[in-house]
């Protein structure tokens, strides 16, 4: 990333190490102003004046903050006084924040790094935001994403080339049969000649042109649907490999939907231009070449009168086309919001039912209906008005052909066939003039859609395996050495985290909401790796482990358990693809899922998930529990298990998780406190950084932040009672 | 059990604050400090409680404790009833915080069909050409009067109200909204 974009008027490069512009001033005003940083201090430009200087020394805190619609980079002092330095619009906010971190980085360690390494956040050539991404969607030419649209065709070049040369073959049949129609009326039906000689020659050509054609086709159907299959199920099934293989972090950038989208909408969007389009674009302007040259080598200036309004014909269709499809999005916006508020209504009809909203709901689906209604109206009628002339501009060479035609067969220029062998060509030649002009369309259509997938296939996996990464088997020590994390880099949510746990103990977590403990488990889980720091597990960083054996021996359990659709048996396997079925009652005895289970009405075939069976919280979490059982993991981890179950089913549930806890390394969250009596020691976070680890007993004894949290939940509770 | 009840729950009330509650000065450091009901507070913050109904009324004070937790002064009901100088002041604040040009006039609309908006307006920052991604999400109308727009950097335009827009803007608007 460039940090030193450009400079104040009449400051020399080699004085500063970085410097960047900012664009806002305190009273929210357009200003030209630079902010330079040094090792020693920070210096402040207003439109080329120097105006403020902050010294690094004086320094302890240096942080950026992102407003509604602009960002401040602000500085606290020894005092934990906070001083603004300078504001800026949206667009600097990743280098303002990179500059705070390198800045955050000196006042730490006293290194001043003075180049780094992160990557640019806006697009150098077009200036747009790469929202995280190498490439810039928008000006990466056509030509890349095409080609490598074009190699994924290489395994099936056999069928693609078939494909191509029986529509050839076809098209050419085409284009032979109306010099068959020539002859015919030429030279057998209008002189009256009963040539049968001639006439037979005729038919048997015709005969065997047909009858080739049958053969064509099917090679051309065949091989068509062969690419076509194979193309989207091969790139369907790349793009899906890929999301499993990404970090969680890659994969929380994009919504499920979006990645739902990707590889079902994106990648049929290409299947279907890569098996038809594609090969259409090949076939089309071929065709149109040669349909022109025969039709001028047949009768050039038929042909002239028939070619000259085409261009222009072909112009007022790309531009009507815009301006039709502009109106048809918006046809397709005002149906999705539609479509939104009555699956808003019907998801919540409870809510609206409850508070008496069916009337307010009833209006509002009328408006949203009626505006697309009007959408659609106004859509079709520039559509009926502007078609029929688009389409009489086309076809004039038609009506033109026609008439000079016939005035050159009544002049006895040109005889009937050859008029009825020249108009069909005509015809003919509509089609791939007519198809011509959408391609801008279907190319966009395709890029959008290819530039979405690749960026997914060529996504670089934030967490990677290490090259000397391995396979281990895992006794339960886990060592947290200065640990930092953000999920964005420049905002740590863990800072400075060290303890250190022992094979078998059993560790509750605690401390507000929010205040990392679920993030302090995905570092464990490997989902995300640390911004500093070292994690180790039996004294190997985490990093050197493989990710696949370290899950592996990792088992969670979370307070929203996830059932995929399908039967309880194969909900509590997923843990264990080849357990045997005594293995999974035995786990689920020790679940205390075992007896509910037996009075489903299918027993372990009873289908749950979103359509199946439906089951409560706490039978939930005793399937998720029998699933950790038969995973055998050597360090569990409970988030929350119990926090949404009443007090009986807890006790249920309590008593499943004290028997999987036994000898394992076990590291729970829990809000309700009692929940970890039987901690061995308790690790409390606070601020993101670890405030006390002890025992109950000890943490108690210190009056500490677990002593008000304790206190606390003690009041709420004498006040239930 | 009620002495309980208050030292657990202290239920939190609406506190209007009027002209004479509050002081508010803008300090040496940038930022604004307070002082409402026999107490300062240093760096308040200063929020639009339905910033898309009124800018100009409902405003939240509030102020970060030694935890890090923000909580809540109370909030001035209309910014026209405080005295001048809060007036300016606070409206300084606001219009720092949210910062937010008008776009005034729009020259031109494109849709590149490649998820990206292309609008070339004049705004209250001046002329701009503002690249909308994902603009389903980003260019949209609240309570069918007003269009907030969120460009590709996270800057952020808006039209108070779009009927008010000349002409010729409000139909090239149309299509898109």
């Amino acid at each position: 990333m460039n940090l030193k974009l450009s400079l104040p008027k009449g400051v020399d490069e080699q004085s500063v190490v970085f410097s960047l512009p900012f664009d806002i001033d305190r009273s929210a005003k357009r200003t030209d102003g630079h902010l330079t940083a040094t090792k020693e201090k920070l210096s402040v430009y207003y439109n080329g004046e120097l105006c403020e200087q902050f010294l690094l020394e004086d320094i302890m805190e240096i942080e950026v903050e992102q407003l509604i619609g602009c960002s401040m980079l602000c500085v606290k002092d020894a005092l934990g006084k906070q001083k603004f330095v300078c504001a800026f619009s949206q667009k600097h906010f990743m280098r303002f924040a990179e500059l705070a971190k390198i800045i955050e980085h000196y006042l730490k360690t006293g290194i001043f790094t003075e180049t780094t390494d992160a990557d640019e956040p806006a697009c150098p050539k077009c200036g747009i935001s790469l929202n995280g991404s190498k490439k810039c969607v928008y000006c990466e030419g056509d030509k890349g994403v095409f080609v490598k649209l074009i190699k994924r065709l290489a395994p099936y070049k056999k069928q693609f080339f078939f494909s191509l040369f029986a529509t050839f073959m076809l098209y050419a049949f085409d284009v032979i049969n109306p010099i068959f129609q020539r002859i015919l009326v030429d030279d057998l039906i209008v002189p009256n000649n009963a040539d049968w000689a001639l006439f037979f020659k005729v038919a048997a050509c015709i005969l065997v042109m047909n009858l080739s054609s049958v053969g064509f086709r099917l090679l051309q159907e065949n091989s068509n649907y062969k690419i076509s299959t194979a193309y989207g199920r091969d790139l369907r099934r790349d793009i899906f490999n890929k999301t499993q293989d990404l970090s969680m972090s890659n994969v929380a950038k994009r919504t499920a939907g979006e990645l739902i989208n990707r590889v079902s909408g994106d990648a049929a969007t290409l299947q279907d231009f890569m098996t038809r389009q594609g090969k259409d674009m090949i076939f089309q302007t071929v065709a149109l070449v040669a349909l022109v040259i025969i039709m001028f080598v047949t009768n050039w200036k038929l042909a002239l009168i028939v070619v000259i309004p085409l261009p222009f014909a072909a112009y007022l269709s790309i531009k009507s086309f815009n301006a039709i499809s502009i109106r048809y999005s918006r046809v397709w916006r005002c149906q999705c919001r539609a479509s939104e508020l009555l699956h808003d209504v019907l998801h919540g009809v409870r809510v609206v039912k409850n508070y008496g909203g069916e009337e307010r709901e009833i209006e509002a689906y009328r408006k949203a209906s009626g505006k697309w209604a009007d959408a659609v109206k106004r859509a079709d009628i520039l559509w009926y008005m502007v078609q029929p002339p688009i389409r009489y501009v086309f076809t004039i060479g038609e009506f033109c052909a026609l008439f000079f035609g016939g005035s050159m067969i009544l002049g006895g220029q040109m005889q009937l066939g050859e008029l009825i062998q020249f108009t069909t060509y005509v015809y003919m030649l509509y089609g791939p003039i007519q198809w011509l002009t959408s391609l801008p369309r279907v190319l966009a259509q395709a890029k959008v859609s290819a530039g979405k997938v690749f960026e997914v296939l060529e996504e670089q996996n934030d967490i990677r395996d290490n090259e000397s990464a391995k396979d281990i088997e895992i006794e339960g020590d886990i060592d947290f050495q200065n640990v930092f994390f953000g999920y964005k880099a420049y905002n740590p949510v863990l800072k400075d985290i060290s303890f250190s746990i022992k094979k078998g103990e059993m560790i509750g977590i605690v401390g507000h909401s929010g205040v990392g403990k679920s993030t302090l488990i995905n570092l464990i889980m490997r989902l995300y790796d640390p911004t500093a720091g070292v994690i180790k597990i039996d004294g190997m960083d985490i990093k050197d482990i493989s990710q696949n054996s370290l899950r592996s021996q990792v088992g969670v359990v979370l307070q929203e358990t996830f059932l995929f659709s399908g039967t309880v048996l194969e909900n509590i396997r997923y843990a264990k693809p080849d357990a045997s079925f005594e293995e999974i009652i035995t786990a689920a005895k020790i679940a205390n899922c075992h007896s509910f289970i037996t009075r489903m009405p299918d027993g372990y075939n009873t289908i749950v998930g979103e359509r199946g069976y439906s089951i409560s919280g706490g039978e939930r979490q005793r399937i998720a529990i029998a699933r950790a059982i038969l995973h055998d993991p050597k360090i569990l981890i409970l988030d929350e298990a119990t926090a949404s179950l009443d007090t009986e089913t807890e006790k249920q549930i309590q008593d499943a998780l004290d028997r999987l806890i036994a000898g394992r390394t076990t590291i729970a969250i829990a809000h309700r406190l009692s929940t970890l009596a039987n901690a061995d020691r308790l690790i409390v976070l606070d601020k993101g950084k670890v405030a006390e680890i002890g025992t109950h007993t000890e943490l108690l004894k210190n009056k500490g932040v677990y002593y008000n949290l304790v206190m606390a939940q003690r009041q709420t509770a004498k006040l239930k009672k | 059990m009620i002495k309980n009840t208050e030292s657990v729950f202290e239920v939190d009330t609406l506190k209007i604050l009027t002209d004479k509650d509050i002081a508010l000065h803008k300090a040496e450091s940038g930022f604004l400090n307070a002082e409402a009901f026999g107490e300062t507070y240093e760096r308040v913050s200063l929020t639009r409680l339905v910033p898309f109904m009124n800018e100009e009324k409902y405003i939240s004070v509030t102020y970060k404790t030694e935890d890090n937790e923000w909580k809540e002064i109370g909030v001035i009901e209309d910014i026209r009833k405080l005295s001048e100088e809060k007036q300016k002041i606070v409206r300084e604040y606001l219009s720092f915080k949210y910062y937010i040009p008008v776009i005034t006039k729009i020259n031109k609309i494109t849709d590149n069909r490649m998820g990206y908006l292309f609008l070339e307006a004049e705004t209250t920052a001046g002329p701009k050409k503002i690249a909308v991604n994902d603009w389903w999400h980003n260019f949209r109308m609240i309570q069918n009067k007003m269009l907030s727009v969120t460009d590709a950097d996270g800057n952020r335009y808006c039209v108070p109200e779009v009927e008010q827009l000349d002409k010729a803007s409000v139909k090239k608007l149309q299509l898109f909204i």
